[in-house]
């Protein structure tokens, strides 16, 4: 996923000498947070991209607040408040590296900029929406955590053997514990995860979640059905009845 | 003068498939749960009504055209040349896998819930069941979660349209009730309750307390999810708080129950601790309610239910005597487990009731009761306002 599969295309930007009252009511109608401020240069030139505000900025002006702006007041304009220079984004940058721009800048949004030209701008929100959808947290499914040890083929070995089975992966996420381990979060879109999850820990996989169901008398209650579920040739199941 | 009785919808060819060999939905449950209830005398022939005949203009009213065809197609697809066409509409995969005369079969079980609505629409019945029924995953252009046609929002949609009512479903299966919800999420003329485990881990991973409906259906759905390993005592308690009040504001004309029995203690697919006293208490309080705010009119399909041979018949027969107003018998019949135990090779139970004080407590069951308790209780508040600012008006 890249930025611009998340970005907003349709960017309000501003100009520098725009009074700082007309950008906190347009921040208010347009429920915006991050305006782009951007100069007009000669007509065969994009406009450049000479700085940033954001709504904190803006609504601290003229606030009796100890990190309100000394000097500043709503008449002034909006070059005496913007931030530069400006962090920006491509279009074709990963999410997650923008993600981590973001967040280590402690910056709410980038504007996105093609060949010196603003394209759209993008926020913490959006990568937070992004994630969400990464996360197929959108599609009926059950959620497995599985460890497995941190070397090459673990994820393909494990995925092998859902897909023996005839059971969609509708995401994998990754954390990490410690350095010899990795826990990968499964979504699979089938009811019986509990049935899945006993099939692993049979090929020796470790499962923290989800438990172990109930056993005793259920044990006997289930007969033929409990067996069923860890059968000794999963391959043969589905693929050979469909 | 409205007809006082509870019927059974049946027809053999309900019972009589399988999704895949070795499946975990067993259809067979409907057949175990009516020969216990006939070997006991407390369901008989008169009790019996056939399912009427499927028109596709039923399935079409919930279900994208094309998605029918595709499943109408699938038994006969060629295997390699259309998988991928049909695993887009989650036909062929292990949880939902082709079977022969697929269509047929499951429009039939959507036939007989839409009899199970007819009956009780019309007066024939005050109550019916339709226990091969209750897919309730099933989207409107896809399978999900074993079920490839939704017959209960077939038959909701039925009730609604052609029958004219106001209709409250009420889902207590282990699992969100989710193909239904979505399906009336924005109708002001279905409430869906739905009471489960909690999606955070359980497929099919919806069913929290913020999803309440949207535009004219504002209000109109109901999560209740619960903690895993929920009791009896909790499990009520979260069902009182919630399933009342939302009875009482919807004030409906028909409840529709889908009392999938996977909630048990023993079932393998889910979390949930309830023992077959604690479903049959939710059953019996589910007859009450439609007493006081449906004049009485209920219809019950079944659902899940992974533990078939000793759990699911036991649960579906207390559910028809609450709905009958009698009792089964302490010690269930020896020649409906001799001859069931000898067909399938399994343990029967010898008993109509288990004794839940042999099993051990669950663990952290004080978190648990507190923290099923903390949701209701939050839930409440929220749904009332959005009741109050709703569109939506009950008529009480």
């Amino acid at each position: 996923m890249l930025v611009s599969d998340v970005m907003t295309r349709k960017v309000v930007a501003i100009g520098p000498d725009t009074p700082i009252r007309d950008v906190q009511a347009l921040m208010e109608q347009r429920n915006i947070r991050h305006f782009p401020i951007l100069q007009t240069r000669s007509s065969s030139e994009p406009d450049a991209l000479i700085g940033i505000v954001s709504d904190r900025d803006v609504r601290l002006v003229g606030a009796d607040h100890p990190r309100a702006p000394a000097g500043v007041t709503s008449a002034d304009p909006i070059s005496k408040l913007m931030v530069y220079p400006v962090l920006t984004a491509h279009p074709e940058d990963p999410i997650e590296e923008t993600a981590k721009v973001l967040r280590e800048n402690k910056i709410g949004a980038m504007p996105v900029m093609d060949e010196g030209r603003l394209v759209g701008i993008v926020t913490g929100i959006d990568m937070l929406d992004a994630l969400v959808r990464m996360s197929g947290v959108y599609e009926a499914a059950s959620r497995l955590e599985v460890e497995v040890a941190n070397r090459p083929g673990a994820l393909a070995e494990l995925l092998r053997h859902v897909a023996s089975r005839n059971v969609n992966v509708s995401s994998v996420m990754t954390t990490r514990g410690d350095p010899d381990t990795v826990s990968f979060i499964l979504r699979v879109s089938t009811v019986d995860g509990h049935g899945l999850a006993r099939y692993l820990r049979s090929q020796g996989f470790s499962v923290p979640w989800p438990p172990i169901p109930s056993t005793g008398q259920a044990a006997q209650g289930r007969g033929s059905a409990d067996s069923d579920h860890v059968s000794a040739d999963p391959v043969g199941g589905s693929d050979a009845k469909a | 003068m409205r007809g006082r009785a509870t019927r059974f919808v049946y027809d053999p060819a309900l019972a009589g498939f399988e999704l895949a060999p070795d499946h975990p939905f067993k259809p067979l449950r409907f057949e175990l749960t009516r020969t216990l209830l006939m070997a006991t005398g407390l369901l008989g022939e008169a009790d019996l009504v056939t399912a009427r005949p499927m028109d596709d203009d039923l399935l079409l009213a919930v279900h994208d055209e094309r998605y029918v065809a595709a499943v109408k197609s699938a038994a006969t697809a060629d295997a390699s040349g259309r998988r991928a066409a049909l695993a887009a509409y989650g036909l062929g995969s292990s949880d939902n896998p082709l079977f022969d005369g697929m269509h047929e079969t499951i429009a039939r079980v959507c036939a007989a819930t839409v009899t199970a609505v007819d009956l009780v629409a019309t007066g024939e019945a005050l109550r019916a069941t339709n226990f091969a029924g209750g897919l309730h995953h099933a989207m409107r252009d896809r399978a999900s979660g074993f079920c490839i046609y939704n017959d209960l929002a077939v038959a909701i949609r039925r009730a609604v349209d052609h029958h004219g009512l106001r209709v409250a479903y009420v889902d207590l299966d282990a699992h969100h009730g989710d193909g239904v919800q979505w399906l009336f999420y924005d109708d002001p003329a279905v409430l869906t309750i739905s009471l489960h485990e909690s999606g955070r881990y359980l497929f099919p991973g919806t069913g929290n307390t913020y999803e309440t409906g949207k535009d004219r259906g504002r209000g109109t759905a109901v999560n209740v999810p619960l903690e895993p390993f929920t009791e009896d005592e909790s499990f009520l308690e979260c069902f009182e708080t919630i399933v009342p009040r939302a009875l009482a504001w919807f004030s409906p004309d028909l409840i529709v129950l889908q009392a999938g029995a996977d909630m048990h203690r023993f079932d393998p697919l889910a979390d949930l601790w309830l023992s077959l006293d604690g479903m049959g208490r939710s059953y019996r309080r589910m007859v009450e309610l439609a007493d006081e705010y449906a004049d009485g009119r209920l219809v019950v399909t079944g659902g899940g239910g992974y533990d078939p041979y000793q759990t699911v018949p036991r649960a579906w027969a207390r559910a028809w005597v609450e709905l009958t107003g009698t009792r089964l018998p302490d010690a269930l019949p020896a020649e409906w487990r001799d001859e069931w135990g000898l067909r399938l090779g399994v343990d029967l139970p010898e008993t109509s009731h288990e004794d839940p004080s042999t099993w051990p407590p669950a663990p952290r069951r004080d978190a648990i009761t507190s923290r099923n308790r903390s949701v209701v209780e939050r839930l409440v508040p929220t749904l009332e306002k959005i009741w109050n600012d709703s569109a939506v008006k009950g008529r009480a």
